[in-house]
């Protein structure tokens, strides 16, 4: 049976540790073979989930560490997000960014609208007092993880 | 690896500023400052050049509408060309493509931009 590889990640809720969860997700695509378009829209995904714990899940101003995990699947990739912010479900939260007609459209909301349409399951459960939101994208692994089989 | 580069040329009257590597949540700010800065500069012509991005989230498409916005109330123009594979499927994912003046080629925004101005 093939193996699963995950890798967490603990960050801080500051944009510039946004850095660690790319490379290590970059790392990860190059370890495991995972096709450029794929990886591209992976990254894009995390980065819009990612931020948003970052800018909106704790507004006291202090300073807080959550968790990412990125789990490579032998036929997705999974990338899962545990904060002990301020509850918030951003599957079911409709954030229209339209326009009102003959506007120029702000993309309030654009970042979830995305992730719908980049990954093929976006979920999330509140548990024990933590968000936890899952990101899942089925797509071709390379040889890396059939060289872990066991 | 694959930070954003801003790199910025000149052809006649249009600044020519070609974005590459990836345009994301910690980088999108530096995209927004410097098509901010040369719109205040008095640039009446700019196009962007997109060829060589990986990929741009929200953060990036919002420098892009904020730039937009701020270039029509300096009654300059601002144009993007060149999106190639993911990139264009991405803002075909936001609803975008008809938000922006957007090019195929530079050759192509470049007649565009550089033509004469409507009477």
């Amino acid at each position: 049976m093939r193996m699963a590889h995950a890798v967490d990640v603990r960050i801080r809720n500051d944009i510039s540790d946004m850095g660690i969860v790319r490379d290590t997700l970059d790392n990860l695509a190059r370890e495991f073979r995972i096709p450029g378009r794929a990886l591209a829209q992976l990254q894009v995904a995390l980065d819009e989930a990612v931020s948003n714990v970052i800018k909106y899940s704790w507004d006291d101003g202090g300073q807080h560490e959550f968790l990412v995990r990125i789990t490579v699947q032998p036929d997705r990739v999974d990338l899962e997000i545990f904060d002990d912010g301020r509850e918030f479900d951003p599957v079911t939260t409709l954030l229209p960014h339209h326009a009102p007609q003959g506007r120029r459209p702000r993309p309030g909301g654009l970042g979830i609208h995305l992730i719908n349409k980049l990954v093929d399951r976006f979920a999330y459960e509140r548990i024990d007092g933590r968000n936890h939101t899952t990101l899942s994208k089925t797509c071709e692994v390379g040889i890396a993880v059939q060289r872990s089989e066991k | 690896m694959n930070a954003l580069t801003i790199g910025q040329t000149r052809a006649g009257s249009v600044c020519i500023v070609t974005l590459s590597g990836r345009i994301d949540s910690t980088s999108a700010s530096d995209v927004m400052a410097e098509l901010k800065r040369l719109i205040s500069s008095g640039e009446k012509s700019i196009l962007v050049d997109l060829g060589a991005v990986l990929y741009l989230t929200s953060a990036a498409f919002r420098a892009l509408l904020v730039a937009t916005d701020e270039a029509e109330r300096k009654a300059a123009k601002l144009a993007l060309c060149n999106l190639a594979g993911h990139v264009r499927e991405l803002f075909e994912m936001g609803g975008l493509l008809d938000v922006f003046a957007i090019h195929n080629s530079r050759e192509e925004a470049l007649k565009q931009l550089a033509g004469p101005r409507a009477p």
